[in-house]
Parts: structure tokens; C-alpha cells; sequence
């Protein structure tokens, strides 16, 4: 494959992979959440895609592995065979790779908020402080607030643990 | 301070035009305890959803299915979590006294969870089955619930709960491939779980019903119940399985599963607490609270450690 049509290949990959949406989540994309980490194209034309899970014991890999590999293989003129998915032992996944659509559609869509270090949490909905009610949730990337002015319930994601 | 309504009329009228109602608004007080029954139930549920799930973990038929249990546990806890809080925020009874209730076998849950789990084929069915009408129900309120909170955690308990139903088809395709043990050891738990979970929806709305007249559900049971069937009889027909009631007709003009007639004695039962499993699931579930004591006064005593933890 010529480096200009790897390039546009790569690229139409990367589309595919941002159509998928996190199972939990419709309308996040994985990207959005920054579980891409990279896509590879072989001299040979093979096809590795690098995904970085939010937590290792996440249930939703499998989904999410063959979802990335059916969008990925639908690109055009790809052989299904030739494409792999591979959940990566590294980097760690942190809030830091949430985009800030990713941001914005959370709170918007789901009053849910993102927590960086040991920064305070905003409300999704008044913007005030929030305080914390549990460090876990429905899920281990996430715990439970509550807004002191609005009295809102919120789900933060958060990195660790 | 919220907003006041001069009379019932102004607040039904509000609730009418598709209003929202926020929790320090001054509600009417039937409204108020109308809602905080609704989502005590659903929060009780939760919490004695996610304990039965969570003694399927060490059960589970391999990594992939115990993850997924695993996950489905955390999720209907914290689920759980999210609707005490909401509910405490109505300022009708606090945290600790909900589940005080609850662990003394005062305030209900769903029909479903009074009945056992025996096998991982009741599992499966419970996931396919039981998830189903719990989701189908969920989105009925959730549309256009007119309790501003509660719809807003909906939404996200919603989307969790349609992940569950994927697993759940997994679980069922799994098994409707597998050995003539498995099949018949799932058609047995068919035939013991088809009525509670058709019954999860409840007989028909009353024509008075003030769920439906405060717009805090939007449909009616019955029409829930027909879209429940509607969906998994022929599912079940297609995987060759059998359906437990003598009485589900077809209706070629409207391509219709029709149900029999249902008895409704056994979800009396599960209402007065006196289900085939109730007393011991109370009693494991308040055993429960009293054994994970000491976890919860260890993240009270720890909180700066937690916190570090966490970053």
C-alpha cells in the first residue's frame, strides 16, 4: 500500500472506530472517551487497532472488541481476516483522554460529570461545587456525588482504583 | 424555594401542559408521596436485584459470563444508590430508614425478586425475561416522567439496563445452541419465570390511577404487558422453545401473540411478602447489611485515603 492511500485508509479507520459508541453510553463515542490509542497498517496491509479499556475488568471489552472489528472491517476493501483488535496493557486510562465532546455530551445527555485528580467536581446542571457521596457507583470508573445547591444526583467518571 | 401551585387544579393543569416538577418546588403532598413510593420500590428492587445477581458470581459458567455478572451487580447497586438518593432528597424518609423498611419487610419490591433462582438457566431467563419488562416498564416513565429527578437518573439507568438486555440475548443464544440438558434445564426455567415477569407489569391501570393522571408513568400496564409478549413469544417460538400458557392465542389480522388469562393471586402474595422466597430473601438481604458494616464505617473513618485512592 502506497503511504498516501495507507494514510487515507488509516483515517477512514479511525471514522469507523468513532461511529462505535460506548454499549452503556449511546451516543459517546469510544474515541470521544479516548479509547483509541492507536491504528497500525502493515506493509502487508494487516490491520492491528490498539484499543485502551477505561478499567480491565470492564464487562463491555468483548462488545466492544467485535463492534470496532465489524465497523473496521466494513471500511472498504478490507478483509475481515486481516483486522485485529487488541486490548492494550498500556498506557493507563485516565479522565485526561475524555474529548471535551465526550465532556459536553456526558453532561448534557446524562448529567454526568468528569472528575481530574483531586479537583473539585461542577454540577452538570447549576455548576456548583459537588460533594462527594461515594467513591464507587453503577460502575468501578465511576462515583456518586451530590449537589449541595440543586440537590442533583451525579455520576462522576473518574480515573484509578 | 421552588414554585407554588394555588390549588391541585393549577397543579394538574401544569403536570398536564408537560411540566416538570424539581424537588424543592412546593409539590402537593399526595404528589410527593406518590413519587417517593415509586422510586422507594424501584430502589428497593434494585438492591435485591443485585443481590440475587451477585450470587451468581462465583457460580458462573466461565470468565466472560462471571465479568458480566460481576459488572451487572455493581451496576444494580450503585443503581440502587442513585434512586435512595433521589428518593431521600424528597424529604419523605431518610437513607437508613428506607432500608431499615426494607430489611424489616415494610416496604416492597418487585414481584420477581420473592421468587428463587435455582439454576443458571433461571439466571439467563431472569436477564432476558425479567430485564426486559423492568427496561420496558423503565422507558414508559422515563419518556415523560413528570418528576424532573427521577427521569434525569432514568435516563442513565436506562442505558445500562439496555447493555444488561445485550448480555442477556448473549446468555440466551448461548444457551438455545447448547446440549438437550441445557435446553430443557432453560425451558424449565421458561416455564417458572414466564408468569412472574409477565406479572412485573402489574394488572390493568385503574381508570384512577394517579401514576397516570400526574404523568409520572406514561402508559398503562396492560399496553406494556401486550408489547412484552408481543416480543417474546415469538422470540422464544423461533429458538424452539415452548411457552407455559395454555391460554396465548395468535391473531392473524393484527400478527398478534395474545396472553391467556393471568392469576393474579401469586403477585398478591409477593406483595404482602409472602412470596415462595420472600422471608429468606429479606433475611439474607438484611444479614447482608449487618456482615458489610464494617466496610462502611471503614470509608466513613477514611476518607482522605479514599480520596487519595481515587486519583
Amino acid at each position: 500500500m502506497s503511504r498516501i492511500a495507507s494514510a487515507v485508509t488509516a483515517i477512514r479507520i479511525r471514522d469507523a472506530v468513532a461511529a462505535v459508541d460506548d454499549p452503556e453510553y449511546p451516543g459517546i463515542s469510544i474515541v470521544d472517551l479516548g479509547l483509541l490509542e492507536s491504528i497500525d497498517i502493515g506493509p502487508d496491509g494487516d490491520i492491528t487497532i490498539g484499543l485502551i479499556p477505561t478499567f480491565s475488568g470492564c464487562p463491555a471489552l468483548a462488545m466492544i472488541a467485535d463492534e470496532v472489528h465489524a465497523a473496521v472491517s466494513a471500511v472498504n476493501e478490507l478483509d475481515a481476516n486481516r483486522v485485529e483488535v487488541r486490548w492494550l496493557n498500556t498506557p493507563a486510562w485516565t479522565v485526561d483522554r475524555i474529548s471535551k465532546t465526550g465532556r459536553d455530551t456526558m453532561a448534557q445527555e446524562f448529567t454526568l460529570a468528569v472528575r481530574n485528580k483531586l479537583e473539585p467536581v461542577a454540577c452538570p446542571r447549576c455548576g456548583d461545587e459537588t460533594t462527594e457521596d461515594s467513591l464507587f457507583g453503577s460502575s468501578r470508573c465511576r462515583a456518586i456525588h451530590l449537589c449541595p445547591s440543586c440537590a442533583e444526583v451525579i455520576e462522576v467518571m473518574r480515573s484509578g482504583a | 424555594m421552588g414554585r407554588t401551585w394555588e390549588s391541585l387544579d393549577d397543579f394538574e393543569a401544569f403536570l398536564d401542559q408537560g411540566g416538570t416538577v424539581e424537588v424543592d418546588d412546593d409539590m402537593p403532598n399526595a404528589y410527593r408521596l406518590a413519587v417517593f413510593a415509586f422510586i422507594e420500590m424501584h430502589a428497593n428492587s434494585e438492591l435485591m436485584g443485585g443481590l440475587t445477581e451477585r450470587d451468581w458470581i462465583p457460580r458462573s459458567p466461565g470468565l466472560r459470563h462471571k465479568m458480566s455478572v460481576l459488572a451487572k451487580t455493581q451496576d444494580e447497586i450503585g443503581h440502587g444508590h442513585l434512586l435512595y438518593m433521589v428518593a431521600a432528597d424528597m424529604a419523605v424518609k431518610t437513607r437508613q430508614r428506607m432500608l431499615e423498611d426494607l430489611f424489616a419487610g415494610r416496604s416492597k419490591f418487585h414481584n420477581v425478586f420473592h421468587y428463587r433462582a435455582k439454576t443458571w438457566g433461571d439466571q439467563v431467563a431472569i436477564s432476558f425475561l425479567v430485564d426486559a419488562a423492568a427496561l420496558t416498564s423503565q422507558q414508559a416513565v422515563f419518556k415523560k416522567c413528570s418528576y424532573g429527578p427521577y427521569r434525569r437518573i432514568l435516563k442513565r439507568i436506562i442505558a445500562e439496563e439496555g447493555f444488561h438486555m445485550r448480555m442477556g440475548e448473549e446468555r440466551v443464544l448461548l444457551i438455545a445452541e447448547g446440549t438437550e440438558t441445557q435446553r430443557q434445564m432453560f425451558q424449565q426455567s421458561i416455564n417458572d419465570w414466564w408468569w412472574p415477569a409477565l406479572q412485573l407489569f402489574g394488572p390493568d391501570s385503574k381508570p384512577d390511577d394517579v401514576l397516570l393522571r400526574w404523568h409520572i408513568k406514561s402508559e398503562r400496564n396492560e399496553v406494556l404487558r401486550a408489547q412484552w409478549v408481543q416480543k417474546f413469544v415469538p422470540m422464544l417460538l423461533s429458538y424452539g422453545f415452548s411457552i407455559p400458557d395454555p391460554g396465548l392465542t395468535y391473531e392473524a389480522e393484527t400478527d398478534n401473540w395474545i396472553a391467556g388469562p393471568i392469576d393474579w393471586e401469586p403477585l398478591k402474595l409477593t406483595m404482602d411478602m409472602e412470596g415462595p422466597d420472600s422471608a429468606r430473601r429479606i433475611a439474607e438481604a438484611a444479614a447482608n447489611w449487618d456482615d458489610t458494616r464494617w466496610v462502611r464505617d471503614a470509608m466513613d473513618r477514611a476518607p482522605e485515603r479514599s480520596k487519595r485512592a481515587a486519583t
